[in-house]
């Protein structure tokens, strides 16, 4: 593809991303509407996700905390680093 | 019937998704929500990266969610690309 020319290559595919971030804090939104964030200990590639010190956001009201959370893939909107 | 003919250098759809990539992309889903971010990359399920990204959720008013870094959007639920959007109006 003609992104191989480029050497500022800034372009970012899914997989890439998803390897960077395994570790980081990210805030995870289900279909529902329903916030969860933590700190992401594995994913794989249908989104299904393993979370550490969850905080499950609802309305953006605190509702829950988990030690560990697993969320399937199939629920998930998107995934989100927040840095903030 | 008149012949259809081909053009040559006619655009596919992946293809204009690719020429976006580096600028804002205006995403509408299939349920009322919408995203605009800065299109960094995406792959064959059009799941999509995008940067410092707003998030419209409509029949709240227009209630905006602003995210900033970096989401992985899942394709599934994607209705419609529009490549250089704002969004809707706020």
């Amino acid at each position: 593809m003609a992104q191989d020319i480029n050497p500022m290559s800034k372009r970012q595919n899914p997989s890439e991303f998803l390897k960077q971030i395994v570790g980081k804090p990210v805030v995870v939104k289900l279909n529902s509407g329903v916030d969860y964030r933590g700190i992401l200990s594995c994913l794989d590639g249908f989104m299904n996700i393993a979370l550490e010190q969850t905080e499950e956001y609802q309305n953006g009201q605190l509702k829950n905390k988990y030690g560990d959370a697993f969320i399937r893939g199939n629920n998930v909107l998107y995934i989100s680093t927040q840095k903030r | 019937m008149a012949s259809t003919t081909v053009n040559p250098s006619s655009l596919l759809p992946l293809e204009l998704v690719d020429k976006c990539i580096g600028s804002r992309i205006w995403v509408i889903m299939k349920n009322e929500k919408e995203i605009v971010g800065t299109l960094m990359g995406f792959d064959d399920y059009v799941n999509m990266v995008l940067e410092d990204v707003v998030e419209y959720e409509t029949t709240a008013e227009g209630k905006r969610v602003t995210k900033l870094d970096t989401i992985l959007l899942n394709g599934n639920h994607i209705t419609m690309l529009v490549p250089g959007g704002e969004g809707p109006e706020v």
